[in-house]
């Protein structure tokens, strides 16, 4: 049952987690590769102040501020990039923020972690239970997933969409595209702190190994695996990708067995982003309304 | 730094300071040659294929660690064969890479050829990962006392190191200007359409550049490998830095990638001279951001 819950708690994250990536992917078409940078603000920033007695509510807030201002500060030069430079320089920014959180060692304590983060206390009613931190969890993921759906539906949902189609009709039309991408990228950097601050508060432990490329494929064939640009892909992706990949923990396999187990997962995941991307980029879900690829020749 | 030998006995802390100042010179530099044959072959298939190769930093690592399990003990090849059968199996895999996973997605969109693209990268690096376990390796080579000049000292790797770039920017020169191939994979990166007009078979062309953007890459993987280490993860940061010479050389040109590598290569020396070695890694970075910020229009002058 244990192993049930955690693993529910697990894929709720994860769910945010991708739902943000999806916003920026997905609908804005941003090439994000260093979403787990975020990720990782998020969580050291909660973490942090925490340890150092700031109430939860607080420093929530302050982790999803301090994911937003690098989100937004990181698209102010990359974001006038063509896409695969936008990757690039995302996928460098992810590995530099790691970098920080392992030689800033007076702050975070270096490849030592820190452990001992608390578990949540909302309005002095402590999560501190595994049914308990679900609940939490799951309404922050409903929050989530019903903001994204408001802000999607939005005008300024449809204006991203039109973006992503055709950046110069959508700029012909008189819409700041920049603007647009950088709000879009701020947004899906906050909620991709608060997937960090939970997951933070949930494991109550945090070291720079846990921010690696890794979670950033996984949470990319999250959102691809599932359908990028659709509401529920991410959802799906997550429950399915997530299950894979806690469900080694169930097995109890042999100690030595993990050193060839935990490679071998993660080629099985390379190779299936590539599968799919060669077979059904468009992942199980198909976005609505789209025809065919015939909008995006590329931006060569 | 002992052996000063009164070559300046009035002001020894200067000196100190200056041969110091040197060796991070030639060190840089020799970063920079290595990072320059990653760039080439990088800024080759861009020129060619028109997209970023993400995997480009795996068939860096590949290529180090094929020397390494020819060299090894169930195989033990000498070197130099060793190497000529390093350099075979990256071009194999940098081919095979193209057949099976880039050629279905010629005509893909973007967005998709780059998520394969860092999926690719991912398996390869794990795929390694899962042989070699993720720990750190080096050739097990005896370390040899280095040759001093003027209180600056070059170890034989490093004196490879300078003589296998010039051989390969020397090769990669006289491709591209003397032969048929080179002039084709130029006009091909030029205007496809153009060349296709004109009869140059794209798909031999294609693949050929795939062979010398895998041989760069194996070579500067080997030669980088000899002067530090081998593990999974090198790839990664390397593409970074690759990367970042493109964008100094300006993208799609060749000459621009070397001079690019070089200039990263003396940053990094020179720049851990100022600010704590923890972020030597993250200087290439830096100089990629700085550059978009300051020359955005480089980035734009390939296609039109």
């Amino acid at each position: 049952m244990d192993l049930f819950l955690h693993l529910c708690i697990m894929i709720a994250i994860y769910i945010i987690f991708a739902l943000s990536l999806n916003l920026e992917v997905g609908y804005t078409g941003l090439f994000n590769f260093g979403h787990v940078a975020f990720f990782g603000i998020g969580a050291y920033t909660s973490a942090l102040l925490t340890l150092h007695r700031v109430p939860f509510e607080l420093s929530l807030l302050l982790a999803l501020a301090m994911a937003g201002l690098w989100g937004f500060l990181l698209s102010l030069p990359s974001l006038r990039l063509r896409g695969d430079y936008f990757g690039i320089a995302t996928l460098g920014f992810g590995e530099i923020i790691r970098m920080v959180f392992q030689n800033e060692v007076w702050l975070t304590k270096g490849p030592m972690g820190l452990p001992g983060i608390p578990k949540p206390i909302l309005f002095s009613y402590r999560f501190a239970t595994l049914p308990q931190y679900l609940s939490l969890v799951l309404a922050f993921t409903l929050l989530t997933f019903l903001v994204l759906r408001v802000i999607l539906r939005s005008p300024f949902g449809r204006v991203l969409k039109a973006i992503r189609e055709d950046e110069i009709a959508a700029a012909a039309l008189g819409k700041n595209v920049l603007r647009f991408r950088i709000k879009s990228f701020i947004i899906g950097s906050l909620f991709a702190g608060l997937a960090g601050t939970l997951w933070a508060h949930y494991t109550t432990f945090v070291s720079p190994g846990d921010f690696t490329l890794l979670e950033t494929i996984l949470v990319l064939l999250i959102v691809v695996l599932g359908g990028k640009g659709t509401e529920w892909g991410p959802v799906w992706g997550a429950i399915v990708l997530i299950f894979f990949q806690e469900s080694l923990r169930f097995l109890r396999l042999p100690a030595d067995w993990t050193r060839y187990l935990a490679p071998l997962q993660q080629m099985i995941l390379g190779g299936l982003l590539i599968l799919l991307m060669i077979f059904r980029p468009e992942g199980l879900i198909r976005e609505k309304g789209k025809i065919s690829n015939a909008g995006d020749k590329g931006d060569q | 730094m002992i052996g000063s030998k009164g070559l300046c006995p009035q002001n020894l802390i200067f000196c100190l300071k200056m041969s110091f100042l040197f060796q991070s010179i030639l060190n840089g530099v020799l970063a920079g040659c290595i990072y320059a044959l990653f760039a080439m072959g990088l800024t080759l298939i861009y020129g060619v294929l028109g997209f970023v190769n993400f995997a480009h930093g795996e068939l860096i690592m590949w290529g180090a660690y094929f020397l390494y399990l020819l060299m090894e003990k169930p195989i033990g090849l000498p070197l130099p064969s060793a190497l000529a059968f390093a350099l075979l199996l990256t071009a194999l895999m940098g081919t095979g890479v193209d057949r099976f996973v880039f050629r279905p997605l010629r005509h893909a969109n973007s967005l998709t050829l780059l998520i394969a693209a860092l999926g690719l990268s991912f398996l390869l690096r794990n795929g390694a990962q899962f042989f070699w376990g993720a720990e750190i390796r080096t050739y097990g080579f005896e370390i040899k006392r280095g040759f001093r000049f003027l209180d600056i000292s070059i170890t034989l790797n490093q004196m490879m190191i300078i003589f296998a770039t010039i051989i390969s920017i020397s090769f990669v020169y006289l491709l591209f200007h003397r032969s048929r191939l080179g002039k084709s994979m130029r006009a091909l990166s030029d205007n496809l359409e153009l060349a296709r007009v004109v009869g140059i078979d794209s798909k031999r062309t294609i693949r050929f550049a795939w062979i010398i953007a895998s041989i760069l890459a194996g070579a500067g993987g080997i030669l980088l490998a000899l002067d530090t280490n081998l593990q999974p993860g090198m790839g990664l940061i390397n593409l970074v830095k690759a990367f970042a010479a493109t964008l100094l050389g300006g993208v799609g040109n060749l000459w621009g990638a070397l001079w690019g590598g070089i200039l990263i290569g003396l940053a990094e020396n020179l720049g851990v001279l100022v600010i704590s070695p923890g972020y030597k890694d993250a200087i290439a970075f830096g100089i990629m951001v700085l550059m978009l910020l300051i020359r955005p229009s480089v980035l734009f002058h390939k296609q039109e």
